[in-house]
């Protein structure tokens, strides 16, 4: 039961719109910059303080959902002392730890999950270009508003109150979960207001977007001129080309805020604007 | 298990490979207008990866991967067979138009076609949740300043003067036998570790109905005419009186207990007008 639940809450994680109310910050926060240099093969790279130790360069990946810093850094900024050791481990994995703080220039962030292991990608770039240690990515950077910009070779981050949740924890709970389930459900996917109208989508269509069916004629979608037999092309700036596309962008769209929407009538494209109302 | 699974999921979640071979695409010669914002939706998959969804020449859409650790774009094998898109004779192809959803189009996009490990791995592992087409990296990120805030439903993508250097391979030091060793386990690992397969989301059925708070009470605020809602008879001023053994306190709970509901399945209302109670059902339609 538990591991339903637990299922359940990581499926919406995937599917739930990723909107949190952030928490009172200061509004006005300055972004912190910081610079990244760029290795021949494209990757950046980052000088990072570990525990007050280093600096250290690790290569900034957004595409990382952990942290991960090799043993001989790890070793020397402490990490090894709480690191939980798996019974089986593959090029040199040490488990989990917590880094107390990680600095990159003037920022610093206080216990950030890593994983420490040998990657052998990292081993094998350090060898040909350089000493690169680890790899900064998910459980550091989505703590902040972050902008990346190649031509300037800088980074901004300004604190937006996210707090990345254990990535493997989570998915190793959820494979788990998902392995012992015999009968998935499908999931519903529920939209956050009323629109008024219902679509459809032939399994041979093959044409961009999906064909309005109903339209309730004093429907939020009705008053914003929606008519049976127009494609939804676009719903609030996301691809609707099948029904799972037209609820999922639906379900990002709260009551009351107007949203753009594109059709094709006539063959020709043409935008409306409607504001969704309360209700189901 | 656990262990052999987490040593599998670090491998393929973390740096796509970079290039073996110093082949770089020799020209690129993307148009654009400078300084352009798009406002670009994205979804943060199980594993936390940002994913956006591009159409290919006009077919689509396809899902990539949005990561600064891969060296270049990288489309599957089996996404460009099935556009007829052909690697040229360093693994290279072109790709006539790439167009990322939220209004941007990249002509004349540059890309591997490629199979990287990683992206087998998460595919068959079901880790994102949708089938993986392939991987946005360096060269085609640096043209833009790209805003990630996960506090927002869309990303920002600000077009930039800059047209980034093709990046480069490592030259023969890169082959290790660890790399290896990692891409067998992969594979190895995924053969029996992988999710079951999910069956396609459905929408939420729909009422037609909206419902406010009244005091203590639940009152129907309105019915849309010849929805499920007003079909079963259900009229504006209605007040419901059953819902506490539902759960529902307030009229928003509604929104919760009906949060899987599918077009088919029935609610009961009991409801009271001019004091008078009866119960109503109302089948849900096809909707939002």
């Amino acid at each position: 039961m538990k591991r339903s639940i637990l299922c359940l809450v990581l499926m919406g994680w995937f599917v739930a719109a990723p909107v949190w109310a952030a928490p009172d910050l200061e509004k006005d926060a300055k972004p912190v910059a910081v610079p990244f240099e760029l290795l021949k093969t494209g990757h950046m790279t980052i000088s990072v303080k570990i525990n007050g130790k280093g600096p250290y360069t690790v290569i900034f990946d957004t595409g990382a959902p952990v942290t991960l810093i090799n043993n001989k850094v790890a070793k020397e900024a402490g990490l090894l002392k709480d690191a939980k050791k798996p019974a089986f481990s593959l090029f040199g994995a040490m488990g989990q730890t917590s880094i107390k703080t990680l600095e990159l220039g003037d920022l610093k962030a206080d216990d950030v999950n890593t994983i420490v292991m040998d990657h052998p990608t990292v081993e094998a770039i350090s060898k040909a270009l350089g000493p690169i240690e680890g790899i900064v990515g998910f459980p550091f950077f989505a703590r902040y508003k972050m902008t990346i910009n190649y031509k300037d070779k800088e980074l901004t981050f300004v604190p937006n109150g996210y707090d990345p949740p254990d990535v493997m924890a989570a998915v190793t709970a959820s494979i788990m979960g998902m392995m012992s389930e015999k009968n998935p459900k499908a999931k519903v996917l529920a939209p956050a207001a009323q629109w008024g109208f219902s679509a459809a989508k032939e399994e041979k269509d093959e044409d961009a977007g999906v064909v309005i069916k109903d339209v309730f004629a004093d429907s939020a979608a009705g008053k914003a001129g929606l008519k049976a037999g127009d494609r939804l092309l676009t719903l609030d700036g996301r691809w609707t080309e099948s029904l799972r596309d037209l609820y999922e962008a639906a379900g990002y769209v709260k009551a009351g805020t107007a949203a753009k929407v594109t059709i094709l009538r006539d063959g020709k494209e043409k935008e409306l604007t409607i504001k969704p109302g309360a209700g189901l | 298990m656990k262990a052999l699974w987490l040593s599998a999921c670090l491998a393929v979640c973390c740096l796509a490979p970079p290039l073996m071979r110093a082949d770089a695409p020799k020209k690129d010669d993307g148009k654009k207008t400078e300084g352009t914002a798009y406002q670009v939706p994205y979804k943060l998959t199980e594993v936390k990866h940002v994913l956006i969804r591009a159409k290919i020449n006009g077919k689509g859409p396809f899902n990539f991967i949005l990561d600064t650790g891969a060296p270049s774009l990288f489309v599957s094998t089996k996404t460009c067979k099935k556009l007829g898109i052909e690697p040229d004779d360093k693994g290279w192809g072109t790709f006539d138009r790439f167009d990322i959803e939220g209004g941007l189009s990249i002509p004349k996009a540059k890309g591997r076609i490629d199979d990287p490990f990683q992206l087998e791995g998460m595919n068959s592992l079901g880790l994102a949740g949708a089938e993986l087409h392939g991987v946005i990296g360096y060269n085609m990120l640096a043209r833009y300043k790209l805003e990630f805030d996960f506090t927002k439903d869309k990303m920002t993508w600000t077009e930039l003067d800059f047209k980034p250097k093709a990046p480069e391979g490592l030259g023969g030091k890169a082959s290790s036998a660890d790399m290896d060793a990692m891409a067998s386990l992969v594979k190895v690992a995924t053969m029996f570790l992988g999710k079951s397969k999910q069956p396609e989301p459905v929408g939420r059925g729909f009422l037609g109905l909206e419902l406010v708070d009244d005091k203590d009470a639940i009152v129907v605020k309105s019915v849309l005419a010849e929805a499920p809602a007003a079909k079963a008879g259900l009229k504006a001023g209605d007040v419901v009186v059953n819902v506490k053994e539902k759960g529902i306190k307030k009229s928003d709970d509604l929104r919760k207990v009906t949060a899987d509901m599918k077009a088919g399945d029935s609610i009961k209302l009991s409801i009271k007008r001019a004091g008078e109670t009866k119960d109503i059902t109302i089948t849900a339609g096809e909707g939002l």
